[in-house]
C-alpha cells in the first residue's frame, strides 16, 4: 500500500521535472541553422572547394604539376611576354582537398574557400572554368576574374586561427 | 423571417450551426497541427516549419491538407469495403455531434440540452466504435492491434474522464452545460478548479484521462509508431486519412473546452467584469488547454500497455470516486447545500 503512494508520488514529481525542462527549453533561441539562408561559419584553415583569382594568376603552372591527382587543367598560349592564358579549370570530381597546389602557389591566387556544399545535379557541372570562354585570349597577369554564382568570400574570422571551429 | 415556419427556421438554424461547427473542426485541424509543429519545434530547440507562408510557416497545415487531398484514395483488395469506407465518417461524426452542446458564449449553443453533458460523453464514445471498425475493416494485423487497444483504452479511460465530472454536477445540480458555466460567475475564484482540493484534483484527473481519450502521447498505444506502423489507419489514404486526422484534433480542442466549461469557468473571463467577448474568452481558455496538452505529449515518454490500464483502474477510478465523496462532504460541511 505504501509502495502505491510512492509510486503515484514518483510519477507525478518526475512528470513534473520533465515538464520544467522541455518549458524551458521553448524560450530558448533554436540552434537550428536556416541553411539555405544561413551558413555556418567555418574555421579559418577549413578546406572548402579551390578558388583561384585570375587577375593574379600568372599560369605557372605549378599547381597543375603538383596535383596528385592531376585535376587542374591550364591551358595557354604563346611565349615569353605575350604568353596568355586560356583556360583555368579544376575538376571537383577529383579533387582530393590536399592543399598542395595553394601551399605552393607563389602568387597567392590559388585558395582554399569556405564554400562547403558539394552537391549538384550533374557531375559535369563540378568541372569549374575560372576564366570567361567568351572572352578569349586575356593577357596571363590581367585576366578579369569571373564572378561565379557560387563563390562566397570566406568571413572574417575573428577568434585565432583553429578556435573558429567552435563557434 | 415572417413566410418561414418555426420548423423551416429550426431546421436552418440547425444546418448553419452545424456548418459552423464543422468549419471550426477544420478550423482546429489546421491551426493545431500548425501549432504541434512549432510547440514539438520549440521544446526541441528547433524552429518547427517555417517556409511555407513567410511568417513561421503559418500556412504549412494549409499545404498539407491540399497535398492530403491530391492523394490516391486506396481500399485495400481484401479489406471491408463497406466498413472501411464508413469508419471515417463514425469517427468524424462522433466528434462533430458532440461539439453541439458547447455553450459558446450566453445563450450561443447549437442544442441546449437538459442532459448537455451526459449527451456529450455519449456522442464522443461513438469514435471508439468507429476506431475498432476501421481496425476490423483494414484486415490488417497492425490496424487490428491498434484498434484493439485504441478500443480498450478509450472504453477504460471515459469512466474516469466522465467520474471526474461528477462533482461539478454534484455542485450544479444539474447536466446542462450552460447551467454549469453561470453556476461559476464572478471571477476565476468561483471556477469549479479552484471551488475545493476535490475538484482541483478532479480537473488533474479529466485532463489525464481526456489525453487518453484523444489517444495522444504518452497515451498514444494505438498508434505508436515504432510499433504498428500508424495503427488503425494504417491503410487509410487521402481524404479518408484526413478524415481521422480532422477529427483527432477536433476531439483534441474538444476535450479542451468541456475542460474549460466544466472546471474553467467556461464563457467567464478571469476577472469579474472583463467578460466583453464570451466566446473568444472560451477559446482561449481551450488553445491554452491544447497547449498543455502538447507540452505533455512532447515531454512524456509513451507508457507501456499494463502501465496504461493500471494508472485507469487502479489509480484514476479510485481517486475520481475519492473526489466524488470528498467533494460531497465539502458540500455538506460547508452548508452549502443549506
Amino acid at each position: 500500500m505504501v509502495q502505491y503512494f510512492q509510486d503515484i508520488y514518483s510519477a507525478v514529481s518526475s512528470a513534473l521535472v520533465g515538464m520544467t525542462i522541455t518549458i524551458k527549453h521553448i524560450w530558448k533561441k533554436p540552434v537550428t541553422l536556416q541553411f539555405p539562408d544561413e551558413r555556418q561559419v567555418m574555421p579559418q584553415r577549413f578546406r572548402g572547394f579551390v578558388h583561384n583569382d585570375t587577375t593574379k594568376c600568372d599560369a605557372c603552372n605549378i599547381c597543375a604539376k603538383l596535383c596528385p591527382v592531376d585535376c587542374i587543367y591550364i591551358e595557354t598560349e604563346g611565349k615569353g611576354k605575350d604568353r596568355y592564358m586560356t583556360r583555368y579549370a579544376i575538376d571537383y570530381n577529383k579533387c582530393i582537398w590536399c592543399s598542395l597546389c595553394t601551399e605552393n602557389c607563389h602568387t597567392g591566387s590559388i585558395t582554399m574557400s569556405h564554400d562547403y556544399d558539394h552537391a549538384v545535379y550533374d557531375r559535369r557541372s563540378l568541372v569549374y572554368e575560372f576564366m570567361d570562354p567568351t572572352e578569349g585570349k586575356v593577357p596571363c597577369h590581367r585576366a578579369t576574374r569571373i564572378e561565379l554564382g557560387w563563390w562566397v568570400e570566406p568571413k572574417e574570422d575573428k577568434s585565432d586561427g583553429d578556435k573558429g571551429a567552435e563557434s | 423571417m415572417g413566410g418561414m415556419s418555426d420548423q423551416g427556421l429550426h431546421v436552418t438554424g440547425a444546418a448553419l450551426m452545424a456548418t459552423l461547427m464543422f468549419t471550426v473542426m477544420a478550423l482546429c485541424a489546421i491551426v493545431f497541427t500548425w501549432m504541434e509543429r512549432k510547440v514539438a519545434g520549440f521544446i526541441q530547440s528547433r524552429y518547427g516549419p517555417m517556409y511555407t507562408g513567410r511568417w513561421q510557416g503559418w500556412a504549412q497545415a494549409v499545404a498539407d491538407m491540399l497535398k492530403i487531398l491530391g492523394k490516391e484514395d486506396i481500399i485495400p483488395a481484401q479489406a471491408d469495403k463497406g466498413l472501411f469506407v464508413f469508419a471515417p465518417i463514425l469517427v468524424l461524426l462522433g466528434s462533430l455531434l458532440a461539439w453541439a452542446a458547447i455553450p459558446w458564449s450566453p445563450g450561443f449553443i447549437a442544442a441546449d440540452l437538459d442532459l448537455g453533458l451526459f449527451y456529450i460523453f455519449a456522442v464522443s464514445s461513438m469514435v471508439v466504435i468507429g476506431i475498432l471498425m476501421a481496425g476490423w475493416a483494414s484486415n490488417n494485423k497492425w490496424a487490428l492491434y491498434g484498434a484493439a487497444r485504441g478500443a480498450a483504452q478509450m472504453v477504460s479511460y471515459e469512466i474516469p474522464l466522465a467520474l471526474a465530472t461528477i462533482p461539478v454536477i454534484l455542485n450544479v445540480g444539474s447536466l446542462n452545460t450552460q447551467d454549469i458555466v453561470i453556476a461559476q460567475q464572478g471571477g476565476m475564484f468561483n471556477w469549479f478548479v479552484f471551488h475545493d482540493p476535490f475538484l482541483f484534483i478532479a480537473f488533474w484527473m479529466y485532463f489525464i484521462a481526456s489525453i487518453a481519450e484523444t489517444n495522444r502521447g504518452p497515451f498514444d498505444m494505438p498508434e505508436t509508431e515504432s510499433e504498428l506502423v500508424a495503427g488503425y489507419h494504417t491503410e487509410y489514404t487521402g481524404m479518408r486519412f484526413a478524415f481521422f486526422f480532422l477529427a483527432e484534433y477536433a476531439n483534441l480542442f474538444l476535450v479542451a473546452i468541456i475542460a474549460s466549461v466544466v472546471f474553467l469557468g467556461g464563457w467567464w473571463a478571469p476577472i469579474p467584469g472583463l467578460d466583453f467577448a464570451p466566446a473568444l474568452t472560451l477559446v482561449i481558455k481551450g488553445v491554452l488547454l491544447v497547449f498543455l496538452n502538447m507540452w505533455v505529449r512532447w515531454t512524456l515518454p509513451r507508457v507501456r500497455v499494463d502501465q496504461l490500464m493500471h494508472l485507469c483502474w487502479k489509480v484514476m477510478i479510485p481517486v475520481t470516486l475519492l473526489c466524488i465523496v470528498g467533494s460531497g462532504l465539502w458540500m455538506i460541511l460547508s452548508g452549502e447545500l443549506g
